[in-house]
């Protein structure tokens, strides 16, 4: 049973909710977490109540500095950790009590890069994705190669399929490895700081291509990152991490008043609104000065 | 039962590998398609690989050993480590798989017998003609068998323990002695001889050797043993344990190890040497010039110079004879008597077989030149 | 390299099945004694319709009772050995893991020089206290590798290191303690050595030990594939991550412990068959482990094969064969890039 099917028969099931209106997908409620290196021992890290809601073809930035706890939200989401209180919810489900070939099925997770110890081709690094839906051996068959192919395709990454991941280059690395995701055919897909080694232009395109795929796919998009521009320019929804609270949920115009970026970033900002309502941050030297 | 257990293991790998083998196959599968056939064949031809591996396990397992049914009825024995032997009434072909064996064998009048012998069995000139199996420790099982022999000989100390399973696993007699001591020594000469059906000149042989060592008590009756250490190798400095052959030659002779451990070959420290002093320092060789030159090397070096036996020269070499426990053994351990105790051997004795001359710096050797 | 097939795994691991065959029968039929190819055919009809007493009685010793069951003790082995290797550079994600990196040898070798000195005079003393002395360190550094349940791959290599170091020191200091007679049977054990006939109860049980441990490894073999990727991309795939390191540390260890407590500790095959199998077929796990058991028979066969005969008659133990062979692929392994 392939996931185009699966998505037919949910969407059927919900059509008797709200028709007019999409469906909330990713329910986190009142997570938190703490981590403590034993179980008598004060925590070293907590992650207070967070809870925010994403809907199909919606992006969401999880933003903030380092340590902010980014990454805990994003292992509470991915099903990883189980939050010590509320709930994380897939589609009505909760994501840590899925088993693990389901929860490949609905969220598929792109990580910074990780090294290769053993190179292999493009397309077989794409057909990995499938995993989840084959058994035994996995011996590929047509329909997951062509799964396979339409995903580098929707990467733009159709001419890498026959080369070695060890020769691309940064960008053509995060097609493939995005392509991997999207082979699991998933409903949500996860970004954990996917621009950290790219340059201004392959970041941006990788953001509108993430947006034009949430589009088309309905896909639910969450991308950690500590980018505030990018987060702005392309987040439906910005989730604000500060030491470990959440300090504000909202869209990016809500969300980026100066003084709470100021005081998160700990660096001095100006925030102004530029066209179609999206805000724009320039730094500001300590002097008085602007650097853009 | 195996057949059953073959019979399963084909079952479950043959229905194993159809399984997998039309996991990929599409569904409506044309049988005029040439790739569909090449697949049955790929697969059936990699089964029948595998199943002839199998098979040869099963031949294996299914085998009897063979020299249950080839040997004819013989005598039993039990040898000096407590096995069970069975041995044909008549022996033949013998092989050996030591080079003291080797020696008892030729002493005993068999020489013509002996069908194999190791690289290492040198002594008489006949025995380095006969042909070898390899070395003690790791003899080539195929050259033995390929020898057809009736008995093997083996001997604890120098042989492994899974020379002689091994042997034992396909069949072939093989007599294992372990003597500590000359007497035991003897004692094997004894066994031997009746292992091989020679018992009348082992019985010879062990009353003139036992005779010659009687003589020797007599004439060392008197006198206070003399505290020697005997040195197997110097770099590092090893002597040997109180329960070994050698410790026993050294008795006999008229000597006392000053090293007193369980362990056979000691490392022992030199400062603990130097402490005890001994008064005489004994060297085996098989060539006495060799090690009179590492003996003059030794006598600067520290330690060494600070031995009252290494200043006042009272070294002795005997021959490498007292290594091996066979009959030669009792020449030098007489050889080693004279060294120590000269002033017991003022009377003629008894001939010296023919084996390497003993040397000493001050100890005269009293070269009984009515003897030769 | 061409993403795997069903048909192209078949083929190849057929094409090296008939290699591996090639092997035996050159084995059989060089030693001490030349056999003739025809005649090891015909025999073994024979054999195969339950003739054997017609053949000659020294010639059936020879190679039915000397030859073969080496052969085939150095088929499991190598297999063993190879598929072993394999599985721990994968679970450790290391190029230079090899069978041996958690201590599962120093662990057996302590155990069989315990047993001799406790029970000298049983012969199957040897391999059992070998057996016990690698699963005891299996359990060991298993218990000093895992944290809340996790096998984690650093923490398990050192406690694998630190557990062969220390067992090391232990085997020196007992060798100074042994009587040489059983020393010499240690050093050759330690060597790796396959002239010591094994009964056929124990060729069956380490049969069955190996067709399992292969068969679970080689069910996770997909998984592998993932893994080596990363253990977090991997959990992200479906794969659950825990199920299969501990699957494939307990059967590559089972596997080693077999081998080594029947032939001591032979080197370099489960380092380098498997980065030689990588460079020719590519490192997809599910064709990897099986080329890679195959090939390691044949190495082993081979090995063994000249370790009788080049220098006549005495035997060269295996371990020192493999190592002359091994230390020259490796250099050159390296220079072209451990892929």
């Amino acid at each position: 049973m392939s996931a185009p099917d699966t998505f037919a028969r949910t969407a059927g099931r919900r059509e008797g909710r709200a028709n007019h209106e999409q469906a909330v997908r990713l329910n986190v409620e009142q997570a938190s977490y703490a981590y403590s290196a034993s179980e008598q021992s004060v925590p070293t890290f907590t992650l207070g109540t967070t809870s925010f809601q994403a809907r199909e073809r919606e992006i969401v930035a999880i933003l903030g500095p380092n340590a902010s706890g980014k990454s805990t939200l994003l292992r509470l989401i991915t099903g990883t950790i189980a939050p010590l209180s509320g709930r994380v919810e897939l589609d009505g489900e909760e994501t840590n009590r899925l088993d693990v070939k389901t929860r490949a099925q609905r969220i598929a997770v792109v990580h910074q890069e990780s090294p290769i110890v053993y190179p292999a081709l493009a397309g077989d690094f794409v057909l990995q994705g499938r995993f989840p839906y084959g058994r035994a051996l996995r011996f590929a068959n047509p329909e997951d190669i062509e799964i396979a192919r339409n995903a580098l395709a929707q990467v733009g990454g159709e001419h890498l399929s026959k080369r070695t991941i060890g020769e691309l280059s940064g960008g053509e690395k995060q097609r493939v490895i995005l392509a991997r995701a999207l082979a699991q055919q998933p409903r949500l897909i996860l970004l954990d700081e996917p621009t950290l080694h790219l340059d201004i232009g392959a970041q941006v395109e990788l953001l509108e291509r993430l947006r034009q795929l949430a589009q088309e796919n309905r896909y639910t998009v969450v991308v950690v990152t500590h980018e505030l521009g990018l987060a702005a320019e392309f987040a439906d929804q910005v989730v604000l991490l500060h030491h470990g609270r959440c300090l504000r949920v909202g869209p990016p115009a809500a969300v980026y008043q100066k003084e709470l970026l100021e005081q998160v970033f700990d660096a001095p900002l100006d925030v102004e609104l530029g066209p179609a309502g999206r805000p724009r941050v320039n730094l500001r030297a300590r002097r008085g000065e602007d650097i853009t | 039962m195996r057949l059953v257990f073959l019979a399963r293991l084909f079952y479950f790998y043959g229905r194993n590998s159809t399984l997998m083998a039309f996991e990929s196959i599409p569904s409506t599968p044309n049988r005029l398609n040439a790739e569909f056939w090449r697949h049955r064949l790929a697969v059936f031809c990699a089964r029948i690989a595998v199943l002839f591996l199998i098979l040869c396990a099963g031949a294996i397992a299914g085998q009897t050993s063979v020299a249950h049914t080839a040997l004819p009825a013989g005598r039993e024995l039990t040898d000096e480590v407590g096995r069970k032997v069975q041995i044909p009434q008549e022996v033949d072909r013998v092989v050996s798989l030591a080079p003291n064996l080797t020696e008892i064998v030729f002493a005993l009048g068999d020489g013509n017998h002996l069908a194999g012998d190791t690289d290492y069995c040198d002594y008489p000139e006949e025995a380095a003609q006969k042909p070898h199996v390899g070395g003690p420790v790791n003899p080539n099982l195929e050259e033995i068998v390929s020898l057809m022999p009736d008995l093997v000989l083996a001997t604890k100390s120098i042989n492994r323990r899974e020379t002689v399973n091994a042997l034992d696993h396909i069949g072939l007699p093989v007599y294992v002695t372990d003597p500590h001591s000359v007497e035991e020594m003897i004692a094997s000469v004894e066994h031997l001889g009746s292992a091989l059906g020679a018992e009348k000149s082992a019985a010879i042989l062990a009353e003139d050797l036992r005779g010659r060592l009687s003589d020797l008590d007599r004439r060392l009756a008197g006198g206070a043993p003399r505290r020697v250490l005997f040195v197997v190798w110097t770099d590092p400095l090893i002597s040997v344990g109180r329960g070994t052959f050698i410790a026993d030659a050294l008795r006999r002779a008229g000597g006392r190890s000053v090293v007193e451990t369980k362990a056979e070959w000691p490392h022992v420290s030199l400062e603990e040497i130097v402490r005890l002093q001994p008064e005489v320092l004994v060297f085996a060789s098989a060539h006495a010039g060799d090690t009179q030159r590492d003996i003059d090397a030794l006598r600067t070096r520290p330690g060494w110079k600070n031995l009252q036996a290494m200043q006042h020269g009272n070294i002795v070499v005997v021959s490498d004879a007292i290594n091996r426990p066979a009959p030669r053994m009792v020449d030098a351990i007489e050889r080693l008597a004279r060294a120590l105790h000269p002033e017991a051997f003022t009377l003629p004795a008894a001939p010296a077989a023919d084996s390497n001359p003993a040397i000493s710096d001050s100890m005269m050797e009293e070269a009984c030149a009515c003897a030769r | 390299m061409r993403p795997l097939t069903m048909k192209r795994l078949l083929w190849t691991c057929g094409g090296l099945a008939v290699l591996l065959l090639a092997s035996v029968v050159l084995a059989l039929k060089l030693g001490a004694v030349p056999i003739s190819v025809t005649d090891l055919v015909l025999d073994l009809g024979r054999i195969a319709i339950g003739r054997a007493n017609e053949l000659p009685t020294e010639y059936r010793l020879i190679v039915f009772d000397l030859r073969l069951p080496r052969v085939l003790l150095g088929i499991l082995v190598g297999a063993a050995l190879s598929v072993a290797g394999a599985s721990f550079q994968a679970l450790l994600r290391n190029p230079l893991a090899d069978p041996y990196v958690l201590g599962v040898s120093s662990g057996a070798a302590l155990g069989s020089i315990l047993a001799l000195m406790i029970a000298p005079e049983f012969a199957l003393i040897t391999p059992l206290g070998a057996f016990l002395g690698a699963i005891a360190t299996i359990a060991g550094v298993y218990f000093l590798g895992s944290r809340e349940g996790q096998l984690e791959s650093t923490t398990l290599l050192l406690g694998g290191i630190i557990c062969a170091s220390f067992f090391s020191a232990i085997i020196m200091f007992l060798t100074t303690q042994l009587t040489g007679r059983d020393l010499r049977g240690i050093v050759f054990w330690l060597m790796g050595d396959l002239s010591t006939p094994v009964s056929a109860g124990m060729q069956w049980i380490f049969t069955v030990g190996l067709i399992v441990g292969i068969g679970a490894i080689y069910s996770t073999s997909a998984d592998l594939n993932l893994l080596l990727t990363g253990e977090r991309e991997a959990t992200h795939l479906g794969v659950d991550v825990t199920r299969v390191k501990l699957v494939v540390y307990v059967s590559a260890s089972l596997l080693t412990a077999l081998a080594v407590s029947v032939s001591g500790a032979i080197g370099y095959v489960g380092l380098l068959v498997p980065h030689a199998v990588r460079l020719i077929f590519g490192s997809d796990y599910r064709l990897l482990i099986p080329a890679s058991a195959l090939c390691g028979a044949i190495a082993i066969v081979l090995a063994d094969t000249l370790a009788r005969t080049i220098v006549p008659p005495t035997e060269l133990p295996v371990g020192a064969m493999t190592a002359m062979a091994g230390a020259p692929v490796f250099i050159y392994l390296l220079r072209r890039g451990l892929r």
